[in-house]
């Protein structure tokens, strides 16, 4: 860890990273003046309904660990992960044309691969609702 | 690229065997003969067959090292599943998933073995840690394994974290992924210097190397003793050559400033790996922290990063994983995973006892076993150096204290009356480690067999 005291500060390195230092600063800066404001200026009115838990505005009800069906999670993971992989069609999309038709073979195998894993979720009935 | 873009198109077609093939037996087979091809592509690359010319934009090269050392970790693969593909069945109702897994951890495998950039590092080391805990958490309805996988999961995450903070941090001062480029760094700035210490950090933990160790015995103990045995040896000497390429071809020229480091994790490993060892009664567990002990030896390796350090790493890694495997392989069969669960196996199974110690004896060291010669290239390597002699030292002591626990297993096996209960065991099983042991005696006595390669 001496080295790190050591390190040689050259002028390109520091100082091209002096406006994130800054804004590190001012983000922690910020943020305790906040709680500290917060603090001393709020009233404090503690009633019992106001320290109750509560969900999205409703009283909790129940036990959060309920055991629930797994399809619903897997559905939703599913979503997710397809949801996620659609995201990298945008990048392509914005240089469609660069890439000529290497990029559009790199694509289509890329969607290749997708499909794969689209057959063998089916194929191991992932999506099926009724058991 | 052959061999990966063989690994993952096999890794899929495992994927679909599994939902297409009812039989448990043709899965088997078709992974083995999988992995055999795997195999003799990649031996075909050496010798200068390439099927595919694809442009990596010099963010990978297959030199000689990486595919010699694709080659050890494809035979040892292979040999692993001859041995134990039928107790990887056994793990749980997704046999052939478990295959698939396995082939895309080899495709990380082969990315960290031959990346130039560190975005590949990072790719390389995600697709081996991932599958990996999965494969650890297979065991669904084992307590102990799920807790293994979520430590695993975790703590992997966490120093994941750790690796990708380090490439920003060197991305910002340098402006490059490229190891070539960071190496060329002239005056390395404070930010490079923190981004190598947390990529130090995080290949240390990869490796399990001391005081980043502590997740490796309760992983590797609660993981399925099959995927302990890939996790212990085929991944493990991969994060090594992951490390010494890091470190040789992105750090080369700071070589002053991070030796000492590495010099006492070195020290730290071998002493906390060889001495936890001692008071093991499991003998699963006792190779966990052997495992720590032998990652201790191949860090000197990475302390002296020379020409030796790198023979010697080549060498080390067929030796460990070869002889380990066997170990694990025999260990899997038992009912008892204790010490005394060995008790008097020469006298019902010889063959099993015979080869289960020349692979100890290979780990411990002792001469005639590769071994043996492969702790001796190590030692060489970090005396070439010139500095720090205590640590060859050190290191000699350890591996002497490292001799007692080994000699346990022997000691129960033909020294101690008892009935072991083993599960039976086929004809295959029984040859395969016997070329097993014969390999390691061979390599022992003409290490240039496998080192040649690297040259010619």
């Amino acid at each position: 860890m001496i080295y790190l005291l050591q390190g040689n500060l050259s002028v390109s390195d520091s100082g091209s990273y002096l406006p994130v230092a800054i804004q590190v600063l001012f983000v922690v800066g910020l943020i305790a003046l906040l709680i500290f404001l917060t603090h001393i200026l709020g009233p404090k009115r503690k009633t019992a309904d106001k320290l109750q838990s509560f969900a999205s505005g409703i009283e909790s009800h129940g036990d959060a660990r309920q055991p629930m069906a797994i399809k619903y999670f897997l559905t939703a993971i599913l979503f997710v992960l397809f949801d996620v992989e659609v995201i990298f069609f945008y990048p392509y999309a914005v240089i469609f044309k660069e890439l000529g038709w290497n990029g559009f073979l790199a694509v289509l195998m890329f969607v290749g691969f997708f499909l794969c894993g689209f057959i063998y979720i089916l194929k191991k009935g992932a999506l099926k609702w009724e058991d | 690229m052959n061999a990966l873009i063989l690994s993952a198109v096999l890794g899929v077609i495992m994927m679909f065997s599994g939902v297409m093939l009812k039989q448990k037996s043709a899965v088997r087979n078709i992974a083995i003969t999988g992995l055999f091809l795997l195999l003799v592509v990649n031996i075909l690359e050496m010798s200068g067959m390439s099927f595919f010319r694809i442009n990596t934009a010099g963010m990978m090269h297959f030199d000689r090292f990486s595919l010699l050392f694709n080659c050890i970790v494809f035979f040892s693969t292979f040999v692993y599943l001859l041995l134990s593909a039928r107790d990887i069945e056994k793990t749980g109702n997704y046999y052939a998933e478990y295959f698939t897994l396995i082939f895309f951890i080899l495709c990380g495998v082969i990315l960290v073995s031959s990346f130039q950039s560190l975005l590949i590092l990072f790719l390389g080391i995600e697709i081996i840690s991932i599958p990996l805990y999965i494969l650890t958490g297979s065991d669904k309805k084992n307590l102990k394994s799920n807790e293994a996988s979520l430590k695993y999961f975790l703590l992997g995450a966490f120093s994941t974290g750790l690796m990708l903070m380090g490439i920003a941090l060197i991305y910002g001062s340098v402006g490059s992924f490229s190891t070539a480029q960071i190496n060329m760094t002239e005056k390395p700035g404070a930010l490079m210097i923190a981004g190598m210490i947390l990529l130090l950090f995080s290949m240390s933990f990869k490796v399990s190397a001391a005081p980043f160790h502590f997740w490796t015995p309760d992983v590797y103990d609660g993981a399925p003793t099959v995927f302990t045995s890939f996790m212990a040896t085929i991944v493990k000497v991969a994060a090594f050559i992951a490390f010494i390429r890091l470190f040789g071809e992105a750090f080369g020229n700071l070589q002053p400033q991070w030796q000492i480091w590495i010099a006492l994790i070195t020290a730290a490993t071998l002493f906390i790996g060889n001495i936890t060892a001692v008071f093991q009664q499991s003998v699963k567990r006792m190779l966990a922290y052997s495992s720590i002990a032998q990652a201790g030896f191949m860090l000197l390796s990475l302390y002296a990063m020379n020409a030796d350090a790198k023979e010697g790493l080549l060498l080390y890694s067929a030796a460990y994983s070869l002889a380990t495997i066997g170990i694990f392989a025999v260990l899997i069969k038992m009912n008892d995973y204790t010490f005394d669960g060995f008790n008097g196996l020469a006298k019902y199974q010889p063959l099993l006892a015979a080869t289960t110690t020349i692979f100890l004896l290979s780990l411990a060291g002792i001469p005639l076993t590769a071994g043996f010669i492969s702790k001796f290239y190590m030692l060489k390597a970090a005396v070439a150096t010139g500095r720090h002699l205590w640590l060859v030292i050190f290191a000699v002591l350890m591996a002497a204290v490292s001799v007692y626990y080994y000699f346990r297993v022997i000691q129960a096996m033909y020294f101690k009356e008892g009935q072991p209960g083993i599960i039976t065991t086929s004809p295959v099983f029984k040859y395969t480690l016997v070329v097993l042991a014969a390999l390691i005696i061979i390599l022992g006595i003409f290490p240039n067999l496998l080192l040649n390669w690297y040259y010619f």
